[in-house]
């Protein structure tokens, strides 16, 4: 008894006293007549904050109150519960997955014409708008590919990357040959090579095929039973295990770094781990092997940043997407995360070994089906990977993949 | 009751047993003191320097005092009303088996059946009516549905008491709230430290909820400094083990501290069946 | 019996049986349930009205303006295909991890409660699981199950019996057994410290009497200890089935329901549909649909383990 009556009493005074200390740190009205703009980001704190320091320091008047969420679905769920209720943050990140949610609940600003989108690259500013309107600022694009290590292939008397997919089945067969594993790609989300051969299928029907098959002029086994048949090689061909489903992307890195592995899907996100896990592997980047020998990469341009329709401070978001769309703001994005930028008047500074990745965006050699479909990318998303997987362990065929998602796309 | 000795085989048994239950706490432990590198080398080898770069640059970046101070707060408060409200209705379910109670028996195991997911929205508006979104008070107002979790184990366990107890304290003339107060609680310690300390565990760690309710800096919860490592593409390892080190500590000590509390409670024979 | 003819004394008794003290004590015995029964209301009531009213509208969880839509979301959820595939995973991890965690969590309370050298510790080595966020402990558990040759229990297999890998996360079956593998490391610990707490409760005369009996430990397990738990049976095998039943965190951590649809579960049905998709309307009446199930389910093993119970005691 005493015991309960005594830990009852300690944690009531406890709490009592840290109710006091906790009020005192919460004054909402922000001190010195300052202005709070809102800002609820999907980047870790680690990457935003010496931005917002530069810019509180440049706008004496404005102070960011920061709050993050992991993507995405977190992000999403925090995002859309504030929004309908009117809670939501001044400025906040526009990603596919709520895009069109987004515009058409009138949720976000019409940026079109202002002055600080004038940086932005086109093919940018047109991933974050919809019916020639843009909602989105972003100032930065991705591309993935093939990572190897140099030393590795140099030892298999391998000098030159294929270009074609068949090569590369024939290197990693050599590989596999000489005792090494030769290539691991995860397969947890849509695999990176897929992505690649699909957008170069699109590439090589002339682009736009994803508007026919949503328009229902054509079908998804149009587009992807090729690209879907090329990848499952990997398998049929034994270079690659079925193990990949239940792989990680850092356990994929983790093999890589010790050397267990020749050849990994890679994306620029990988690069700083890498460097600090291994600084001394010798690492090359590739665009993805196709049939007809031009290499293509997955990418796509990075979230934008929107803001919020029923803001109160409007003057000062766009005060906030003028710096960070800066020069000097690009420039501390670009060194703070080895992003590569894509704004006008920065040359982005990368590691040497993104340049292979850099060209194939200035070339607009990249694909990413999400970003390509214009709604129910979640929905597809979820049956794509379910089938895909599948597929890997031979319980699917890649006219079945291809037919799931016609299904799914008829049923939403 | 027999005074048992201490058995030196089931010593061994149970501590090689814990040592396997233990192994992904090593591993998660061990590697806060290692470089990435070395993580990645060898993920099990101990760390063959003292390491430490990982705490200071949590250190350095995270408000961890202001947001331990928070998630104290929160799930003290919280603790205490959810184990007074749980363990109040199972009294007086125990006592009172009319028809209001038996439906609401029902209605509570239905309580318990709702999906979290399936009701954020409109728990969040009624936060938003009751001007508690944004705010720690909001927070515990929402781990206060805690408390039919604590009366479920708490009424099982009362069922579990020989009923005559509380007969002959109310033939004595002991009013409801003296046997509630003198009786029940004291007989139920065992189970309200079990529950405190679960539910304890649940609030420190649970991210969902302060993450989609709180969004100012000053009123985050420790968990939340956690999941700050998880960024767009990538998640900060290092700092995420690292802080989900410092996190559990206090906990740890908690439930060591507690659970010697659940030990000693009818063993000494305050009640005779 | 005259019903009539006794009526007069009838209301003068009731009148006095509501003054009387016995009915006072009831009514404040009643109160006791006011608190529990506005955290009902506020937290549970009225949001699930409204869930049910979103269940049967074309809400996206965006927009304010919604139109009735009647049972189409309804309809539409029993003609998912994939909806069946997580219906049964969420079957199987729920009975397969009550059943199992049960069975290994009396013996281990029972040995718990055992005096030996380093109890302290131990009790809370085995509580540890229940601690962490699961998304820490997905990642550690991915390492620990990796399908290669470098994953801590293919090492471990190679280096004893000099087996091959085996791939535990990468083959449907193998992955709900890992699935449910790991439930189990991170909820037997503490569902042994609750029934820690019940025998508490049992009184030591008990085994005082039996042993002067001559019983042995075995009988006086199955014939004092077993029965006397009953009711931590019923608490901790309810509990363990409501939350297998709304499982999301850890399949979604370890494996993302895959491979294929193999770890797929309800809830991440619920919560993909409702909030990456959109479709709070058809996320809500899976909700409902959902609850009716596992109420049906709950309240079957309800009335099984009441049973149990009267039996045992």
């Amino acid at each position: 008894m005493s015991l309960l009556r005594r830990s009852v009493a300690t944690l009531a005074a406890a709490a009592a006293v840290l109710a006091g200390t906790a009020g005192c740190g919460s004054g909402s009205e922000g001190g010195g007549g300052k202005t709070k703009l809102s800002f609820f980001s999907w980047e870790n704190e680690q990457t935003m904050k010496p931005l917002i320091d530069a810019f509180e320091k440049q706008n004496p008047g404005i102070d960011i109150e920061f709050s993050t969420a992991p993507p995405v679905a977190e992000y999403i769920s925090t995002l859309q519960t504030r929004l309908v209720s009117g809670t939501a943050a001044d400025v906040f990140v526009i990603a596919a997955e709520n895009k069109t949610n987004l515009v058409q609940g009138g949720f976000v600003k019409d940026l079109t014409g202002k002055p600080f989108m004038a940086n932005m690259s086109k093919f940018n500013t047109e991933a974050w708008s919809v019916d020639g309107k843009a909602y989105g600022m972003s100032i930065s694009s991705w591309s993935a590919g093939i990572l190897y290590n140099k030393d590795v292939l140099a030892k298999a008397g391998v000098t030159e990357f294929p270009t074609k997919w068949d090569d590369f089945i024939a290197l990693c067969q050599k590989l596999k040959a000489a005792g090494t594993t030769p290539y691991y790609e995860s397969a947890t989300g849509l695999p990176l090579s897929i992505a690649a051969l699909v957008g170069h299928e699109n590439a090589r029907q002339g682009g736009g095929v994803d508007a026919q098959i949503f328009a229902g002029q054509k079908k998804f086994g149009d587009l992807w039973t090729g690209p879907l048949t090329t990848y499952n090689q990997l398998f049929t061909s034994g270079v690659m295990t079925k193990d990949v489903v239940g792989l990680k992307g850092e356990q994929i890195v983790d093999e890589f770094t010790n050397g267990r592995v020749a050849m990994i899907a890679a994306g620029p996100w990988d690069v700083p781990t890498l460097r600090q896990k291994a600084p001394d592997l010798n690492l090359v980047f590739a665009g993805v092997p196709t049939p007809d020998g031009k290499p293509f990469w997955a990418g796509a341009a990075s979230p934008g940043w929107a803001i919020n329709a029923k803001t109160q401070h409007e003057k000062e978001a766009e005060a906030f997407l003028t710096y960070l769309g800066s020069k000097e703001a690009v420039t501390l994005f670009n060194k703070e995360t080895a992003a590569m930028t894509t704004t006008s008047d920065v040359t982005p500074v990368v590691d040497k070994v993104l340049e292979p990745n850099l060209q194939a965006l200035k070339e607009g050699a990249f694909y990413l089906p999400q970003i390509a479909w214009p709604r129910v990318q979640d929905a597809l998303n979820t049956e794509m990977v379910a089938q895909i997987q599948l597929m890997i362990q031979g319980q699917a065929k890649p006219e079945d993949v291809a037919a799931a998602l016609d299904n799914r796309l008829k049923s939403s | 009751m027999r005074k048992q000795r201490s058995s030196p085989i089931l010593s061994l048994v149970m501590i090689l047993a814990a040592a396997v239950v233990g192994v992904p706490f090593y591993y998660i432990v061990v590697n806060t003191f290692k470089t990435q590198r070395e993580t990645s080398a060898s993920p099990l080898a101990p760390p063959t320097s003292l390491y430490l770069d990982n705490y200071v640059r949590v250190f350095e970046n995270t408000p961890i005092l202001q947001s331990f101070l928070n998630t104290v707060y929160v799930t003290a408060v919280s603790i205490v009303i959810m184990l007074v409200i749980g363990s109040m209705a199972a009294y007086a379910m125990l006592l009172r088996t009319n028809l209001i109670n038996r439906v609401a028996g029902v209605l509570l195991v239905i309580a318990f059946l709702v999906p979290g997911q399936a009701t954020l929205i409109p728990v969040y508006r009624i936060l938003v009516e009751l001007q508690l979104v944004d705010s720690l008070e909001g927070l515990i107002m929402l781990y206060t549905a805690g408390s039919i979790f604590c009366y479920f184990l708490i009424q099982g366990y009362l069922r579990s008491l020989p009923i005559s107890i509380f007969e002959a304290a109310r033939i004595d003339g002991a009013g409801p709230w003296q046997i509630y107060w003198r009786i029940v609680l004291p007989l139920i310690r065992p189970i309200l430290i079990t529950v405190g300390v679960f539910q304890t565990m649940w609030i420190w760690n649970d991210f969902i909820t302060p993450n989609v309710f709180i969004s100012s800096p000053d009123k985050q919860t420790l968990v939340l400094q956690v999941y700050k490592a998880v960024g767009e593409y990538s998640v900060d390892w290092p700092a995420f083990m690292t802080l989900s080190v410092i996190v559990l500590i206090p906990v740890v000590i908690f439930f060591i501290v507690m659970q010697r509390h659940i030990v000693n409670g009818l063993l000494q024979g305050s009640v005779k069946g | 019996m005259t019903v009539l003819g006794r009526r007069a004394p009838a209301v003068t008794g009731a009148l006095s049986w509501l003054m009387s003290p016995k009915r006072l004590e009831g009514l404040r015995l009643q109160a006791f349930m006011v608190p529990i029964g506005v955290v009902f209301a506020v937290l549970f009531a009225i949001p699930l009205a409204q869930s049910l009213y979103f269940s049967v509208t074309d809400f996206n969880g965006y927009s304010t303006k919604v139109n009735f839509v009647g049972l189409e979301n309804y309809r539409k959820i029993f003609t998912d295909p994939s909806m069946l595939a997580g219906l049964g995973f969420t079957l199987l991890y729920a009975i397969g991890t009550t059943v199992i965690v049960t069975v290994l969590a009396i013996p281990l309370a029972v040995l718990l409660n055992r005096r030996f050298f380093g109890r302290n510790v131990v009790r809370a080595v085995f509580f540890f699981p229940a601690i962490p966020s699961i998304a820490i402990l997905g990642l550690v558990w991915a390492f620990i199950l990796s399908p290669l040759g470098s994953g801590a229990i293919n090492w471990l297999l190679d280096a004893v019996g000099g087996f091959g890998p085996v791939p535990w996360l990468s083959d449907g079956t193998l992955a709900q057994l890992s699935v449910i593998m790991v439930a189990v490391w991170s909820s037997t610990g503490w569902h042994a410290i609750l029934y820690l707490a019940y025998l508490q409760a049992i009184p030591g005369d008990y085994y005082e009497a039996a042993r002067v009996d001559g019983a042995s430990a075995r009988q006086a397990f199955f014939r004092i200890t077993l029965p006397l738990l009953a009711p931590a049976v019923t608490v901790s095998s309810l509990l363990l089935m409501t939350g297998g039943l709304k499982v999301y965190d850890l399949p979604y951590t370890l494996t993302k329901g895959g491979p294929g649809y193999a770890t797929f579960t309800i809830t991440q049905s619920i919560i993909q549909s409702g909030i990456a998709q959109a479709k709070f309307g058809q996320a809500s009446a899976l909700a409902v649909v959902f609850m009716l199930v596992v109420g049906a389910i709950v309240a079957l093993q309800l009335v099984l383990s009441r049973r149990l119970e009267g039996r045992l005691s």
